[in-house]
């Protein structure tokens, strides 16, 4: 019950590729949410799950080919910062992924712009 | 823990972990009145609340497309997860409202399918578009052999039968069982059952 976005050949056993394996109606409610969305056809609803699938795939593959070089083996979250700062396509993502630094040099900070006012 | 609404204790930031996000210095900060009422707790609140804008697909759903992309032996940390989950409702968001923006121009009520290939195409998704169309078009094939339109109905559907000519998309998106059955059956091929559970 494996699923493989490769084996697109019409294998009897398994048309995994044919499959949608993400809830539809999930999909569409977030797409309802959108302002200005009035209704939304099949076929819409369809390539956008399938296209999120895609895109699923196609974040996760990069950004774990993006930070292999560090020799981890494990997609991370910076691995997803990165990428969506530096590839076009995943611009639209880097609000929503913002760079984490260390809580100690975030309180650091603080405390240095704490030390600024009090000198003016 | 004092009234002060300063402290520098990790723990009582709640920060799991030594990580959090920088510019827009998000704290998930615990309540600083004096006193503190467990029932009003805000750790961890964000996933826990359910706001229209923070709606996501399931995490076990997301996980397992991303598990079938990567290297076998590779690995996804939890926090990558729950962020690509978030991500792809920021990416549906995204082509939809391009979509319903033609719509709007055009004065059509209705996104169809041509909104959204062409969303994606502006959008720099284009290497989807052929792919999505060749799915697209097996959908259709597969939907000539149902009498009528298949649609999607919400339901509880684990154990019907279905006819080996029939294509239909069952999803029984419950509440917090999620149980999800997807269902096709191509004319040659025999019916396959994807129960998920998340």
């Amino acid at each position: 019950m494996k699923m493989s976005g490769n084996a697109a050949a019409r294998d009897n056993q398994t048309p995994h590729s044919k499959v949608i394996s993400l809830p539809i109606s999930r999909v569409k409610l977030i797409m309802k949410s959108s302002p200005d969305v009035c209704f939304i056809n099949q076929d819409a609803l369809f390539l956008t799950t399938k296209a999120t699938e895609l895109f699923v795939q196609n974040l996760a593959l990069s950004s774990f080919n993006n930070g292999s070089g560090k020799g981890t083996n494990t997609l991370s979250y910076s691995d997803l910062a990165n990428i969506a700062e530096e590839t076009e396509t995943f611009h639209f993502l880097t609000d929503i992924l913002p760079k984490k630094i260390l809580a100690r040099d975030y309180l650091k900070s603080m405390e240095q712009m704490q030390e600024e006012d009090d000198d003016l | 823990m004092d009234g002060d609404s300063t402290t520098t204790d990790a723990s009582q930031l709640g920060i799991t972990g030594e990580y959090m996000a920088s510019s827009h210095y998000v704290l998930q900060s615990q309540d600083d009145d004096g006193e503190e009422s467990l029932n009003d707790h805000e750790d961890g609140g964000i996933k826990e609340n359910f706001r229209e804008q923070d709606i996501y697909l399931p995490i076990a759903n997301v996980a397992r497309i991303m598990k079938s992309a990567v290297p076998q032996t590779g690995k996804i940390a939890k926090d990558a997860k729950e962020c690509v989950q978030e991500c792809v409702s920021e990416f549906i968001s995204f082509i939809t409202s391009e979509a319903s923006e033609r719509c709007h121009q055009e004065k059509r009520k209705t996104i169809n399918g041509e909104d959204i290939l062409f969303a994606m195409s502006t959008l720099g998704f284009d290497m989807y578009v052929e792919p999505l169309k060749l799915y697209l078009q097996k959908f259709r094939e597969a939907m000539k052999g149902e009498k009528g339109m298949p649609g999607v109905s919400v339901g509880e559907s684990l154990g019907e039968e279905l006819a080996d000519d029939t294509f239909r998309i069952i999803t029984a998106d419950g509440q917090q069982q999620n149980v999800m059955v997807y269902t096709t059956s191509y004319q040659q091929i025999p019916a396959v059952q994807q129960i998920q559970f998340s």
